[in-house]
Parts: structure tokens; sequence; C-alpha cells
């Protein structure tokens, strides 16, 4: 038993590690598009001599985005109602994810009798955060009529499975370790450090469901929204986009993508034409 | 009696029964003086002939006209076809253009619904669920989990979203791709950054590019006709050079002006691409450009050469190829002419598909510096270039924001700018700028007018800008007072015109409707008389 929960954890560590790279490849590779993006107001284009102008930077950028990210601006903004027990959620998850490093980075640098009382406080106000804003979103996913549409029944078990998860380790560090903070430090530090290998063979039940939970979510995590949300803003798709300037790296990619030929077929799509060929001499060329 | 609700799954399901019957009665109220109910346009129902010609069973309205298929057989060949297409439509050679937009799009909705409240259609509409922002894309997401992912059947089942693909759903689908603007304001709320606007348009060019299905008004009158006769409008070189002289008298007889309007003047600084819309419907616009750039003493061209002298792109709400095709060509002239830039009149829809989306089928001597004509006015007027006097401009006036200049490209303050320093009586809509609302002629609505479709943009698509230009002018709407709708986008301008005429606006409550540059020539200070006339046009 102890060797399949090794092998299940340790083998969704590297699934959540290939996968995530995979899909990252993938976009980063994704070849150039056209320009469609939005604008949240006044651009460059308001400018005359526009291509002259600086243009928005990546800082910017980033700083919008990480507003985005923390406050979850826009569903405070477009949908209040829905924006509360979300934006709880949120806050009790970026918490356990600062206190799971902290405790990491704790376990292997200072003396376990050393942990202090306020991680158990700060790791216990997180889940209960993030209890209440999932136990929130499940039930206003349930009445609401507006947030049931659309939403399968698959998702809902996600819901019960996040609440399952976090009752769980509620319970492992209230009950099994006794509320104790170095009791939880030592443990993570046997584990990380390999040093109680019994243990690891023989995991008591409470420290087993949590490492399966923690591992069914590693396993979700490359087919979540988390990485959709950082190509949205770092790939230049949502946000102005970057100008095809002449002699540009842009202008570069430009040629090459043109130089592919059209592969649909509808009647008024010569067959074989190249995207390069739309220019009028060429077009005229081919129609003699 | 409340309807029963649609669900994703209906969309294939009874196929000789109409998924969707609205009444005057489903849809958004309007203020005063629209409020008492005594007007409420109907969809006038097809008739029993085009019934059983074309597919229709989506919500009794037909925007592209698709014939029925004659078999079983054309059927599952239309089905095979459509998702041949679909499977290029997620391919990144054959998508390369939109395909990193889709996935995400595809990929990151997490059903929050915050884009319904977005929307102006399903708004307008009371709420109607096909119209509903994700109702399609959902439709689209579902086949595509069915029938192109590995195991998608018995997934569908497992994941309780299953949903059957069969001519009806691609009949319903096509439809559908035309009740959405393609205004984005969806997209611009979504706190995940799904784009429910682009999957219309990859959708449209699914059916397009793959199946050969467009409305006719934009494919075959419209960038079929603009490559091979010069314009959409049907304008010749030949004709356009009538016009032209036409509208040189007729800047003489209000003006007391000799104006020549260059045309294929090499070197110049500006060639001025206008949506040739505007030489048969609103030739004043034109005439403005020439009166004020005259006076501004710019150096400017028009363009005779085909294709020179329509500025419109209709490739961009439908397909990439003519999308690209058009804007070469464009380019092409400009390149021919020399000229240091090219700027774009008061049109939309060509501002975003010339300035933004075709910065990416352009390169080398073709990538010529390409910006919106609003940033010069905005400098003539604002720096005092020109003696304006706002005095002249002393009526109610309201601005419409066209969704490819503001929200889709960020042009949102030089047209306030100048209205505020010319109309004294300006008053903003509500809401305004970059979260406006669509005049519910986007995309190619304002130009189709097939069967009964004008009366679904008219009740519909084009609710919400009726409502927020009769609360703009609440205060004033005694048919007395001359109001005055500014819109700088010719689509936009023609939406309105069907909006206010259909309703009588400036017979019942003086409503007029026109674009930017006529409100500064109205104010240049050496026209001895005022430049737009009140009347209806």
């Amino acid at each position: 038993m102890g060797l399949i929960i090794i092998a299940v954890f340790y083998g969704s560590i590297l699934f959540c590690v290939v996968a995530s790279l995979a899909k990252l490849l993938k976009f980063a590779k994704a070849p150039l598009h056209l320009r469609w993006e939005l604008y949240r107001g006044s651009s460059v284009y308001e400018l005359t001599d526009w291509w002259t102008r600086p243009h928005v930077t990546s800082l910017a950028k980033m700083k919008s985005a990480a507003l985005d990210i923390l406050f979850l601006r826009d569903f405070y903004h477009r949908n209040r109602g829905f924006w509360y027990f979300l934006y709880l959620f949120h806050v009790g998850l970026y918490l356990l994810i600062l206190w799971h490093l902290w405790l990491f980075i704790c376990a292997m640098t200072i003396h376990v009798d050393a942990a202090p009382v306020w991680g158990l406080l700060w790791g216990h106000v997180a889940t209960v955060l993030a209890l209440i804003g999932g136990v929130g979103i499940f039930i206003k996913r349930m009445t609401d009529e507006e947030l049931r549409a659309y939403y399968t029944p698959i998702h809902y078990v996600k819901w019960l499975f996040v609440i399952l998860t976090l009752v769980e380790a509620f319970y492992a560090v209230q009950i099994y370790f006794d509320a104790s903070m170095p009791a939880v430090m030592k443990y993570v530090r046997q584990q990380v450090a390999f040093e109680d290998l019994e243990m690891k063979f023989h995991p008591h039940m409470a420290t087993a469901a949590h490492v399966l939970f923690a591992s069914a979510w590693l396993i979700y995590l490359p087919f979540s929204h988390i990485l959709r949300l950082f190509f949205r803003y770092y790939h230049q798709v949502r946000w102005d986009d970057v100008p095809n300037v002449r002699g540009s790296a842009v202008e570069r990619k430009v040629e090459k993508l043109l130089s592919q030929r059209v592969g649909w077929s509808a009647p008024h799509i010569p067959h074989g034409r190249k995207w390069a060929d739309f220019s009028s001499e060429q077009e005229q060329g081919a129609e003699e | 009696m409340k309807k029963e609700k649609i669900r994703v799954g209906d969309i294939s399901k009874n196929r000789d029964e109409q998924l969707l019957t609205i009444t005057g009665e489903d849809m958004m109220s309007l203020p005063s003086p629209l409020d008492k109910g005594g007007f409420q346009q109907l969809i006038r129902p097809l008739t029993e002939e085009q019934r059983n010609d074309y597919e229709c069973s989506l919500d009794g309205v037909s925007a592209i006209a698709i014939p029925k298929p004659k078999s079983k057989e054309e059927e599952d060949r239309l089905v095979e076809r459509f998702l041949g297409g679909l499977r290029k439509l997620l391919s990144q050679n054959d998508n390369w253009t939109f395909w990193q937009q889709l996935l995400l799009s595809l990929e990151s909705c997490v059903r929050c619904q915050t884009c319904g409240e977005a929307c102006s259609i399903y708004i307008s509409s009371g709420k109607q669920e096909i119209y509903r922002p994700t109702y399609r894309a959902e439709v689209l997401r579902r086949i595509i989990r069915k029938y192109i992912k590995k195991g998608g059947k018995f997934f569908a089942k497992v994941a309780g979203d299953d949903i059957d693909l069969n001519w009806e759903t691609i009949a319903r689908l096509a439809e559908l791709a035309y009740r959405c603007t393609i205004c984005r304001r969806c997209a611009q709320w979504c706190p995940l950054g799904s784009d429910n606007g682009l999957i219309t348009h990859e959708l449209r060019k699914l059916f397009s590019q793959e199946m050969g299905i467009a409305p006719r008004e934009i494919h075959e009158l419209g960038t079929v006709q603009q490559l091979n006769v010069g314009s959409s409008t049907g304008i010749t070189p030949r004709a356009l050079e009538n016009i032209i002289s036409f509208m040189e008298e007729d800047i003489e007889e209000k003006t007391g002006k000799k104006i020549m309007i260059p045309f294929d003047r090499e070197g110049a600084d500006i060639l001025l691409l206008h949506n040739a819309g505007e030489f048969i419907s609103w030739p004043e616009n034109i005439e403005a450009f020439a009166i004020l750039f005259d006076a501004a003493n710019i150096s400017w061209t028009l363009s005779s050469e085909l294709v020179g002298y329509d500025a419109v792109n209709y490739g961009v709400w439908y397909d990439d190829v003519q999308l690209a095709r058009i804007a070469i060509r464009h380019a092409e002239v400009a390149r021919e002419l020399k000229v240091k830039r090219i700027s774009v009149g008061e049109c939309g829809h060509a501002h975003k598909a010339l300035v933004v989306v075709a910065d990416r089928v352009l390169s080398g001597d073709l990538n010529i510096p390409r910006e919106s004509v609003l940033p010069l006015l905005e400098d003539l007027v604002c720096n005092e270039k020109i003696k304006l006097d706002p005095k002249r401009n002393d009526f109610p006036v309201t601005l419409h924001d066209p969704c490819n200049m503001v929200r889709l490209m960020g042009i949102v303050e030089p047209q306030r700018r100048i209205v505020r320093k010319l109309c004294p009586q300006f008053r903003e809509m509500e809401p305004h700028g970059v979260d406006n609302y669509c005049c519910g002629g986007g995309s190619g609505f304002a130009i189709m007018s097939s069967m009964n479709f004008q009366d679904w943009r008219e009740s519909i698509s084009g609710r919400m800008k009726l409502k927020q230009i009769l609360e703009a002018f609440q205060d004033v709407i005694d048919p007395s007072i001359h109001k005055y709708v500014c819109a700088p986008c010719s689509n936009c301008k023609g939406q309105i015109r069907d909006l206010l005429n259909s309703h009588e606006a400036w017979d019942k409550y003086g409503i007029l409707y026109g674009g930017l540059v006529e409100l500064i020539v109205n104010a240049m200070v050496d026209l001895e008389k005022p430049f737009i006339e009140w009347e209806w046009r």
C-alpha cells in the first residue's frame, strides 16, 4: 500500500512537471497569429505617427496581470455576487500555497522545535477561508440559475473533491498531528529528506489520504485554467499586441507564415495557393 | 406562460420545430417615448415558400439563406464537410491565423456566465438562451469533445455534456454564428479572457472557408465584388469619376468654394481610404473631409484604383483569405502611389482590419504605416489649426462609440475631445468608451437585409443602441429641437439610420445622425452657411 502511495505521489509530481511543460511548450511554439486584441482604455493608436511612439511595456502588462490575479478584479467589477466566495477561496488557496512553500523551506532550514506557533494559525486560517469559499461556490453553483448553466455534473464532483481535500487537510493537522507545528514540520522534514522510510512505506491513513489528494490535484493541474491564464497575459493574446514593424522579428515570422499553403477548400480559395500569393500580380498571373 | 428553457443539446433535436419564437413581450423594454408598448418592431415570419426552401429552424429568421439539403446523403456529406473544416480550424497549419486565440477561448471558459450581462443581444431579447454568448461556444466545445477528441463519445456520456451532430445542428449553428455582432463586449468582460466573439468569428470562417456558406451581402456582393469590380457597393472606377465631379459641384454649391478632390496624387503624405458606402449614402462625409483638408492645407489623395477607393474589408468578419486579399490590395495601392501613410476614414471595421488585424499579412514594402484619421482630426481641432466656432454646433449631440475603433483599438479620446470642444450640448451615452454597446449592425449586420433579418436586427441587435440614444436625449425629446447622433463609422451610421427610420425618430423626435467630420466642418467660421443640413437621409 505504502509503495503504491509513493509511486502515485512521485509519479504525479513527474506527470505534473512534464505535462505542464508540454502544455506550455505547445502554446509557446504556437504560430504567430493575426492580431485580435482588446483595449481597456486609450492606446497608442490615439496618437499621430503612432508607429514612432513607445508601445505598452511588459512591466505595465505584468502589473495589470498581477492585480487581476491577486484581486480577481474582473469578477469584482462584473460579477460581484460570485466574487465574494470566489475571492475567499482564492485568498485561502494563495495562502495555502505560500504556507506549503514556507513549510518546506522551514522544515529543511530550521530546527523543528523552533517551528513558530503562528504557522499553525496561518495554515488553519488559509484552510478555513478556502473551505468557506469552496462550500459557498458549490452552493451557488447548485442554486444560482446563471451559474448552473452549462456547468456539467463532473464540475460539481470537482468542487466536492476540493472540499474533501481541505477537510482532510484540516483533520490531519488538527487531529493527527494534534495541532502541533513541530510535529507537522518534523513529518515534512522526514518526508522531504527521506529520513523515515518506515513512515514512508507504512503511512498513517491521515497523511496517506493527504498525499493522495495532493497527487490527484497535481495530475489535474496541467489541465486546469491556471496555465491558460498565463498565456492570456504573457503571449500577446488578449491585450494590446506587438505591432509588425519593418525589419523586426515579427516581420520575419510573418514572412515565413505567408509562405505556407492555404489548406481550406471552399470554391473561392484556389487549391495549393500560398498566403503570399494573394497579391494582385500573382492572382492575375494565376488566372491567366 | 413561462417558456421552457432551451438546453445545449436541444440544438440537434426536433428538426421540424423552431427552437425559439420571440415575441414583442419577450424583448427588453424601451424608455420614453417608446415605453408605452404601442410600437413593438416585430419579426415578420418567413413565407411558406421561404420556410420550405431555407433553413430557419433556429429562431424563424434567415440571415444567410442556407438551402435545405435535398436528401439524407447530401446532409451526411455536409456533416462530413463540417467535421473536416472543424479539424482544420483546430490545426496549427491550416488555422495559424487564429489558432492560439481559439484554443485559449475554447479551453478557458469556467461557465461563470459573466459575459451574458455584457451582451446587448442577449439582454435585448429578454435573455433568450440561444443568444447567450456562451451558448454557441458550448455547442462547439461539446462537438469538438465528442467528435474530434479521442474517446470523445465515451467521455461525453460520462461528463454529462452529450450532443448529437447532425445537419440540423450545423444549420442552426451556422445561423447562430450570425446572431452575434462580434462586438466582443463579452470578451472584454470575461474574467478568464475567453472570447466568444472570436468563437463566432471562427465558426463563420469554417462555414465560409470550407463549406462556402456565407451571407450573400458579405461574400458575393461584398468581398468578391470588391475584388472584381473595385468596391462592395458596385461602384466602378468610371462611376467614381462621375460621383466625385458631382461632389465637387455640391461643395461649391454649399460653400462657394471651388475645391478639387485629389485623386491618384503620387507622393502625397496621406492616402485617405473611405468606406465606399459614403460615396452613395453619405457623400457629405467625403465632402467634409475635402473641405477640411483643403482648409488645413494637408497633402492627401484618394485612389481610383480597384479596391483603392473602398476601405471596407468584410473579410475581417468571416474569412481570413478574403481579409488577406483585400488588405494586400489596399497596401499595394498605397505602394504604387508612394504615399507616406494610409489614413482610414470614418469606418470602424476598416480601422481594425487594416491597421491592426492585417498587420500580420503585410510585410516588406507592403508594410506601410497605417493609422486612424481621428488623431489627425483631433490635431486640427484641438490645436486650433482651423478657425472653428462651437456656437455653430449649439444643438444636443451624443456620440456613438464604434466597437472596432474603441474597444478593439483603444481610440477612445480623440473623438471626445473634438465633440467636447465643438458641441456645447454634448452628452455621453451610458455606458460609453470601451464599455460601449454595439450599434447592432456590427460584423456585417448593417448591410444584411435578407428575408426577415432586417426585422431581427432592428428589433433585437439594435435595441440597446436605440435605448441609449433615447436616454441620451430624454431632456430634449421635443421634435422641434434638432438632435444629432454622431457616429464616426459608416456601418454604424447605416444601422442607426435603419433604427431611427423604423421608429420615425426624425419626424417624431427630431433625431438625426451623421459623422464626426461633418460637425467639424459645420463649425468652420469661414463657411457662410451651416454645413449640416437638417433633413432625413
